[in-house]
């Protein structure tokens, strides 16, 4: 249901207007809104000092978020701040956003360099071994080269192209590395060193040079790389330690600053919706009927007489501005999930999540209707359950795959469905009311009788929603539900499912209805007829879908003696199982979904409702909200 | 009636619907996935405009299903 709310009125002495705010907020209940246009009243201007005030404390706010994102939340509650102190938050704020990024810019340095020297490696080790071992004097030259994988025919074109160049007077020696490229070793006389490079870059062969900083030859490189290699990791943990100490140090005032400066911030945005004249103050806000008395004793015992709430009376103001907060009982409240995903209905409309408790696990029963599916998707939803947390939305799709598992372990009993024909096969578990897979069209029946209740109550509900506003369109409604009865007992009367003799008073009827309706709701009139029949037609989704649910399921079992093999048979036939299991939880989730959005909910429900934000204390926001 | 003239009739009670369905998603997809990089609070309408054509493909399964159990009767 929607909660009711109450208008209420709060008037005071203008010095006492950030006082006031301050309570309000301790109390977490006034939605405020801006004060209506009143000739006597003007909008609160924030003064240029605490303008400047806003700004400093929202540039500590950033670098308190900034240095938490990198440090990490505190979990928990947050201990409020008795004296708040912005200059040491900003001071420390500051630091430990300067420090975390000197700490990350140093971090990724490092894994810079270990990324450098890693592809480094191989090729200097090498390199390294075949100059030790060739001993290199000042007369020679060498020169290091790497070749890629699709590169290994120029060792044999670069070998003659030396030739051609200097004759015999080089030596190349090469190793492969595992990558598939070759590292090259050549020796030349210091003399030719000059033509050699010259040749190199004509033949697009790349020389390899040791990182910066690390020495001009493999020989003097390789230990200096080895070396760093081994001192990086260590150098990263002194990192991760320092950033750990700096946490512990800060993350419990940052948390508190956080909060405090978020809080106070929205004390001074707050001031702007009130109305003021030289002297007094004057603030609108809606408030839950249930705790108004509530809000009235906080400022009374605050302000004494200085301050006063009234209530607006129910004529002052229109419902379609009020806020809305939903509130259902245990055994409904997860559903307000699936509610949520649509726009608020609107302040005076219906709250359809009762309704939606009912409906949905029965259609996602309907659909899947198997006891053995059934009992897994309790399963998972008991697992669900277990590793989430209360509020998120983790749990509330836990508690919603409770009731949607127990109805299709009811279908499941009642259509013998247990994983498919699995439970009829072996322990001769006979359906306790029909076959789905056989009886069809009382299959299809029963979905559409469902759909004719489902879309009949989703028109009474319209009349109701729209009986005090909109008189005409109500009737309008009520007929459509008045011509959807006839027209179903005109078609089950003409198969002889009812009394043949109702045929005729419910066509006369019908013909009489018709201009009443064209009356009510105009010309759309008949194309909204056809639409509702429309929608109870679209309910024929459940019986498509069960259907192919079932025979999906058949066909797994089937696999099993099908395949030859018994082995690879069962397990083809526990994949097959498996599929079909998860599209169980996916297909009858969206058309059960779509059944109550488009068919059910357009006949009564009024989105456009405005989201109860009361002015309270900040509170971080949970991971996934319900 | 033939067992083929009521099978073929039936496949293309399911059949064509299900090409216009296909048809229709492939031009609500894209759209919808478009949409939702800009809005992602936007993907409870886009599963629901996505599930809209299926009432085709679904009704034309239930006229198979009818045309079958008559000509089997």
């Amino acid at each position: 249901m929607i909660v009711p709310m109450a208008r209420v009125r709060i008037l005071g002495t203008r010095a006492s207007l950030p006082n006031v705010i301050r309570a309000l907020q301790d109390t977490g209940v006034v939605h405020l809104v801006p004060q209506p246009a009143i000739r006597e009243l003007t909008a609160f201007r924030l003064p240029a000092l605490e303008s400047r005030r806003r700004r400093q404390l929202v540039r500590i706010l950033e670098d308190s978020e900034a240095a938490l994102a990198g440090l990490g939340d505190s979990n928990g509650r947050i201990p409020r701040s008795a004296a708040p102190d912005c200059v040491r938050w900003a001071r420390l704020a500051g630091r430990a956003r300067r420090q975390l990024a000197r700490l990350d810019c140093r971090a990724q340095t490092l894994e810079e360099e270990r990324a450098l020297l890693a592809r480094y490696h191989g090729v200097f080790e090498i390199l390294e071994r075949l100059l030790r071992a060739r001993e290199a004097t000042a007369a020679a030259t060498a020169f290091h080269v790497v070749l890629r994988a699709d590169q290994t025919d120029a060792v044999p074109r670069l070998r003659t192209a030396l030739g051609e160049l200097i004759g015999e007077a080089f030596e190349t020696v090469t190793e492969r590395l595992p990558g598939g490229e070759t590292v090259m070793l050549l020796l030349v006389p210091a003399a030719a060193a000059e033509r050699v490079e010259r040749l190199l870059a004509d033949t697009r062969v790349e020389e390899v040079s040791a990182p910066r900083g690390y020495g001009a030859s493999p020989v003097e490189a390789g230990p200096r790389m080895r070396e760093r290699e081994r001192a990086i990791p260590g150098e990263l943990e002194a990192i991760r330690r320092e950033r750990a100490e700096l946490g512990r140090r800060c993350r419990g005032e940052l948390t508190r600053a956080r909060a405090a400066l978020r809080d106070q911030v929205a004390q001074l945005d707050t001031l702007s919706l009130a109305g003021v004249t030289p002297h007094a103050f004057v603030l609108e806000g809606w408030v839950p009927e249930a705790a108004e008395h509530r809000l009235v004793r906080a400022i009374e015992a605050a302000f004494g007489r200085d301050v006063v709430v009234e209530t607006l009376a129910r004529e002052d103001w229109r419902g379609e501005e009020a806020p809305v907060v939903l509130h259902n009982p245990r055994l409904f409240r997860p559903f307000e999930l699936l509610t949520r995903m649509l726009p608020l209905p609107r302040y005076g409309t219906i709250d359809p999540t009762p309704y939606v408790g009912v409906f949905f696990p029965m259609f996602f029963g309907l659909i899947l209707g198997d006891a053995g599916y059934g009992v897994l998707l309790a399963l998972l939803a008991l697992v669900l359950h277990r590793r989430s947390r209360p509020g998120t939305t983790l749990r509330a799709a836990a508690e919603i795959g409770g009731p949607c598992a127990l109805f299709a372990i009811v279908f499941g009993v009642l259509f013998g469905e247990y994983f498919g024909d699995l439970g009829r096969a072996w322990l001769h578990l006979e359906p306790v009311w029909f076959d789905r897979g056989e009886a069809i069209v009382p299959f299809l029946g029963l979905t559409l009788a469902l759909g004719t209740v489902h879309i009949l109550l989703g028109l009474i509900l319209g009349v109701v929603t729209s009986a005090r506003r909109h008189p005409r369109h109500a009737a309008g409604r009520g007929l459509s539900a008045a011509m959807l009865i006839l027209i179903v007992a005109a078609i089950l009367a003409a198969l002889d499912l009812v009394p043949r003799g109702l045929l005729t008073p419910a066509v006369i009827l019908l013909f009489v209805a018709f201009p009443v309706l064209v009356i009510l709701e105009g010309v759309v009139a008949p194309v909204e007829l056809l639409t509702t029949i429309g929608h109870v037609l679209s309910y024929a989704r459940i019986m498509a879908l069960g259907t192919a649910s079932v025979m999906l399921a058949v066909v797994a079992n089937r696999m099993a003696g099908a395949l030859g093999s018994a082995v690879i048979g069962v397990l083809f036939a526990l994949l097959f199982h498996l599929v079909n299991f998860g599209l169980a939880l996916f297909t009858p989730t969206i058309h059960a979904l779509r059944l109550h959005y488009v068919e059910f909910f357009g006949t009564f429900y009024s989105p456009g409702g405005v989201r109860y934000q009361p002015l309270g204390h900040w509170t971080p926001p949970v991971a996934h909200p319900a | 009636m033939s067992v083929a003239l009521i099978a073929i009739a039936a496949a293309l009670a399911v059949g064509i619907p299900a090409l216009a369905t296909a048809w229709a998603q492939s031009r609500i997809g894209p759209a919808a996935a478009a949409s939702l990089a800009e809005k992602p609070e936007l993907s409870t309408t886009a599963i629901i405009l996505l599930a809209i054509p299926e009432t085709m493909v679904i009704l034309g399964f239930v006229v198979a299903v009818l045309i079958m159990l008559r000509g089997a009767a």
